[in-house]
């Protein structure tokens, strides 16, 4: 790696806007060619490639559900939550609980919705609490230390949470019960199930209401204050701690909630769930950009959809290499346009 | 001039490097050498008792593959303890490695066979078969470019969102591999199916005669290296390791090892100071690969054949609870961090289990709970340690300078700031 | 070594410019930080850059030094060679250093080493010859080693090389600072508010410290200062700044007589000659 020492001269006079055509041209170009996948696979089959569609977009609002903890988190304390992921795995686990063993059989029968309900309260109780702990025990304690100390807390946090999925949960798949109305409804060829509208029904009330929260309540301001400028906030009246505490609080309770989702609608869990499932949702997080809300909800479903397009179209490469999709994307993104697309830049203060 | 003029400097030893005694490879020998002697000549003439103990708590085997970790950890300690980029990817170059091993000195590279200084089984009619220093440069190369390859894009980077990238390739390599077998159409790694086995190396066998359960005699000799001929991997891995140890020590002092402690320090000023921060990160990732690709190695040609399955995101969290558990940036930190988790990992943990549940009738699985260790580790080391058990001078400085910052920082608490109302 | 604030060794001639600044332009979403300032720094000179506080004067330095890029149009010339779009590493071993405002050491290194990893650019030794230890290599980290212990005596710490830096004292961190900047082997040396914290004591010795610089270092020397004693008497041409536009330019007396300048200044408490703007938040 020796440099020579510079030859003044003898300089391209301007690299770095090269190299910046230079990456919107591979930009462009690799958004080109995935258009032109996507049509080649509509036209190949529109039946097969709606159900896809349509399946890969119901996941996607459980993958904007969780990719807002991590958008919020990170927006406001700048920290990739990695236990994040793993909160929502125990969600699965702790709404398997709840319907199972509270519950029991009368679950499959009229009470069902009833079982539902006070599932989806529990859970959002139980992620909450966690995530506001780990933060109180944890996080908070290395808010002044440098970077990577939180970051590695985060995953240390991540391997606790898959033990007590493991413990919980035995190694193996586990399935569990679903308490929701089975079926699908057919759309000329198009499957649409009935899940995924429950699972619509959910999402969208849940991101209006968070929606509300963040831009209409004070606790909300004080949110967006405190993200901006701690010291600043801080300044104005605003008790930090609380607002991140409870900023924590609203990330884990999504987290449940998108447990719960999950349990109903794919049944089946496992003590790593949320490690594959928390990457490809901080992946959502940041295609939408990174502490953007709408951007989470919209990484999401993007995701979810290039997922679903991946494992159930002809020209797809199918379930086994679903990550490295995901992963590839993540990748590009970070590096073509780091701020995804509804972000914003900020310039390091010199 | 109103400031005074030193005209000479006062002559000090420098504090700034560690210090590490420029005989440490003689103690190094010493223990290599001790303990090749204790395994090889004189346990097997101890009593049955005593073999067993050892061979339950303290196998050559598990020094081996301790061994092999630690030269991984090492790789990574010049990733994340010397440059400061997290990387939580590195199991990638130890696949990368180990199945650059596989396609130089095995059968399954479809050619007809190709035989430079190796060593192949008699009969076999296909593949590279390399001599094993070849293999090793050849891994290392591999690995280097290939952490120039997946550091590149991420030079740029916070270093928060490089550490999700390096985490996206410590994902995608290893299921390349896994869908090896079929990889637009190439087969690549058998898959799940493995690629073995692995031309056998040669090196010092110590073979010991047993007549009725008595230990005749031992005899040293030199040939290939059998599956249970851990001595002779013992020397190589021990070779190896001190190998890396030494790169890590020696760039540490140089201008690269300068470049990347002042971009783990500040990244910014060390741009406006000359340092190019591509490059020099660059070459972190590479010369950190390196190791992994030596690591990767080692490890095919101790399992003798290459797979897989192993390469999970745990390993890479694995290698950086032993470079944190030891201390970022601290290469003896890191080698006893990494040896120790190692040795926990594959033999502690089990035997302290079957030791308790036979002592207290219990029936507890114990190496399940190595999530709950690694994790744990990670966390209670952030939050009370981190510098390392055993720190880097430099690190132990600042190391609480967080916690006392923390105090200062924090609001008096609660209500009455609340009550005033948040933002307007 | 007594130096007259406005003598110009050798060169009568105009010198040519060490660095030149056209139009820089730097803009953070709305607010434009600098507005199309132009400005030269001639061969080994001492030229000063005030302004009120949030002025730009920080913001330009950082346009210069590549860690912002200046909007579209502008351009910097360093040594008559176009550094603009460059990243700040080349630009830095080309010949542009800095100081920072507020202190950037690399603190858990030594001040020695702090010294030399700035020389990184004129060192050569890579991979190899570090790990093999080739005679070369060594005898290049040797002579590193002994010119930043010079260095360091330049600057009046020579005594702390083996401190870390954050062990410093505050005014011997800002000298460290200066030492590392001039390790780059600089034609120009950019210097960010370095008497900032120094008593007038300090400030006093301070404005020989820049004439030292300048004559034995044969380098130019840009400050951003806050002083105004200290500016009057270093500096042999001013640029005023305020609200990121160039408001005045000229020698030291041509600035304090400026209407627009004692405008900019007005309602600044003038203390200890210290320029304050004290209610810049207020908008
Ligand atoms: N990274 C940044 N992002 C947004 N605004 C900035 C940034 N850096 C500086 N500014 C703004 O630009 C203006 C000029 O700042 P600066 O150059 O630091 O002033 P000076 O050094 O003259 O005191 C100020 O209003 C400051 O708030
Ligand atoms: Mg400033």
């Amino acid at each position: 790696m020796a440099q020579s020492p510079t030859a003044a001269a003898s300089l391209p006079k301007s690299r770095l806007r090269l190299s910046a055509y230079g990456e919107r041209v591979a930009a462009y170009t690799i958004l080109a060619a995935v258009f032109a996948w996507l049509v080649v696979n509509f036209l190949d089959n529109p039946q097969q490639f709606l159900s896809a569609a349509v399946f890969g977009i119901s996941n996607g609002a459980l993958y904007a559900l969780i990719a807002l903890g991590y958008s919020l988190v990170y927006g406001i304390i700048e920290l990739i939550n990695f236990a994040h992921g793993d909160l929502f795995m125990l969600g699965t686990l702790f709404s398997g609980f709840i319907i199972t063993v509270v519950f029991g059989s009368k679950a499959m029968s009229a009470m069902g919705w009833v079982a539902f309900l006070v599932a989806l309260v529990l859970v959002i109780l139980f992620c909450a609490s966690i995530n506001m702990s780990i933060e109180f025990l944890a996080y908070r304690r290395l808010r002044h230390a440098p970077k990577l100390a939180p970051l590695i807390t985060a995953v240390g946090m991540s391997f606790v949470l898959q033990f007590v999925g493991l413990k919980w949960n035995g190694s193996t798949q586990k399935s569990q019960p679903s308490v929701l109305p089975q079926g699908y409804i057919d759309l000329g060829g198009v499957r649409i199930y009935t899940s995924f509208l429950i699972v619509l029904a959910v999402t969208i009330p849940i991101l209006g209401l968070m929606t509300w929260i963040v831009t209409k309540t004070r606790m909300g301001k004080a949110m967006r204050a405190t993200a901006q400028d701690q010291d600043a906030a801080r300044l104005m009246g605003v008790n930090v701690n609380r607002i991140i505490s409870f900023t924590f609080g609203i990330g884990g309770a999504l987290a449940g909630v998108a447990g719960l989702m999950y349990e109903q609608t794919v049944g089946t869990t496992r003590y790593d769930l949320g490690l594959q499932l928390g990457l490809i949702a901080f992946t959502a997080a940041v295609l939408g950009g990174i502490g953007s809300l709408p951007g989470a909800v919209l990484g999401g479903v993007l995701i979810g959809l290039i997922q679903g397009l991946n494992e159930g179209v002809r020209y797809g490469a199918g379930q086994r290499w679903t990550q490295s999709v995901v992963f590839s994307i993540l990748i590009l993104f970070m590096v073509f346009k780091p701020t995804g697309l509804m972000g914003v830049s900020m310039r390091e203060k010199v | 001039m109103a400031q005074p003029n030193f005209a000479v400097p006062v002559p000090q030893r420098p504090q700034n490097v560690d210090r590490t005694k420029r005989s440490w490879p003689i103690g190094f020998a010493i223990a290599a050498v001790v303990i090749f002697i204790f395994y090889s000549f004189i346990l097997p003439y101890l009593t049955p008792d005593i073999r067993t103990v050892v061979q339950h708590w303290m196998p050559l085997g598990t020094i081996n593959t301790a061994l092999i970790w630690a030269m991984s950890a090492l790789g990574l300690n010049i990733v994340v303890g010397y440059a400061g980029l997290l990387d939580l990817g590195y199991v990638a170059f130890w696949a990368l490695g180990g199945y650059a091993a596989a396609w130089l000195m095995s059968y399954f590279v479809p050619v007809s066979a190709i035989n430079i200084l190796g060593n192949a089984a008699p009969g076999t009619k296909t593949g590279l078969h390399l001599n094993i220093l070849l293999v090793l440069i050849g891994a290392a190369a591999f690995c280097a470019l290939f952490g120039v390859i997946i550091g590149a894009p991420t030079l740029r980077l916070r270093s928060d969102y490089l550490a999700l990238v390096t985490l996206g390739f410590g994902e995608i390599i290893p299921q390349i591999f896994k869908n090896g077998d079929d990889f637009f159409g190439h087969n690549i790694s058998n898959g799940t199916q493995s690629i073995g086995p692995i031309d056998a190396v040669e090196g010092v066998t110590a073979r010991t005669t047993v007549v009725a359960g008595v230990a005749q005699h031992t005899d040293v000799g030199w040939g290939d290296l059998l599956a249970f001929d851990h001595s002779g991997r013992f020397i190589m891995f021990t070779l190896l390791t001190a190998l890396i140890i030494f790169i890590s020590l020696r760039i540490r002092q140089g201008r690269l090892g300068r470049a990347w402690l002042a971009i783990r320090e500040d990244e910014l000023a060390a741009s406006a100071m000359g340092v190019p921060l591509m490059r020099a990160k660059l070459a972190a990732y590479a010369v950190g690969a390196v190791a992994g690709g030596i690591c990767g190695v080692a490890y095919a040609l101790q399992l003798n054949r290459m797979l897989p399955d192993p390469f999970t995101f745990s390993v890479s969290i694995t290698l950086l609870a032993m470079v944190v558990l030891g201390g970022m940036g601290n290469v003896w930190g890191v080698l006893v961090g990494a040896l120790l988790i190692a040795w926990f990992n594959s033999t502690g943990l089990p035997e302290i289990g079957d030791t308790v549940n036979g002592t207290f009738g219990t029936n507890i699985d114990f190496p399940s709970y190595s999530f709950l260790i690694f994790g744990g580790t990670l966390v209670i080391m952030m939050l009370f340690r981190r510098e390392g058990l055993l720190p880097e001078r430099r690190t132990r400085l600042v190391l609480h300078e967080g916690a006392a910052g923390d105090t200062q920082a924090e609001e008096p608490d609660e209500e009455l700031v609340d009550q005033a109302g948040a933002v307007k | 070594m007594t130096e007259t604030q406005t003598a110009v060794p050798e060169a009568e001639a105009p010198a040519p410019a060490a660095l030149s600044a056209e139009n820089i332009t730097v803009t953070f979403g709305g607010l434009v930080a600098v507005n199309d300032v132009s400005f030269t720094v001639p061969d080994q000179s001492i030229v000063s850059l005030i302004g009120p506080n949030g002025a730009g004067k920080t913001t330009f330095f950082n346009a210069l030094t590549g860690l912002y890029q200046p909007d579209r149009g502008g351009r910097v010339v360093l040594n008559g060679l176009d550094v603009t779009g460059m990243s700040p590493n080349r630009i830095a071993s080309l010949g542009l250093a800095r100081t920072f405002q507020n202190i950037r050491l690399f603190n858990l290194m030594t001040a020695e080493e702090n010294v030399k990893v700035a020389m990184h650019s004129h060192l050569k030794s890579g991979v190899f010859g570090t790990v093999l230890g080739l005679p070369w290599q060594r005898r290049e980290e040797r002579e590193a080693h002994e010119v930043a212990l010079e260095l360091l005596d330049f600057v009046g710490i020579g005594k702390t090389a083996y401190e870390y830096a954050r062990n410093l004292s505050y005014g011997d961190q800002r000298r460290l600072e200066v030492a590392r900047a001039l390790a780059l082997k600089p034609r120009v040396v950019l210097l960010d508010e370095p008497t900032a914290g120094m008593n007038p004591r300090e400030s006093a010795a301070f404005v020989e410290f820049v004439h030292r610089v300048r004559d034995e270092r044969k380098v130019s020397v840009l400050l951003i200062e806050h002083d105004m004693s200290v500016v009057m008497r270093v500096s042999e041409r001013i640029t005023v700044l305020d609200r990121g536009e160039k408001i005045a330019e000229g020698t030291a007396e041509e600035v304090r007589t400026n209407p627009r300048v004692v405008e900019a200044y007005l309602g600044s408490s003038a203390g200890d000659n210290h320029i304050t703007i004290a209610d810049e938040e207020g908008e």
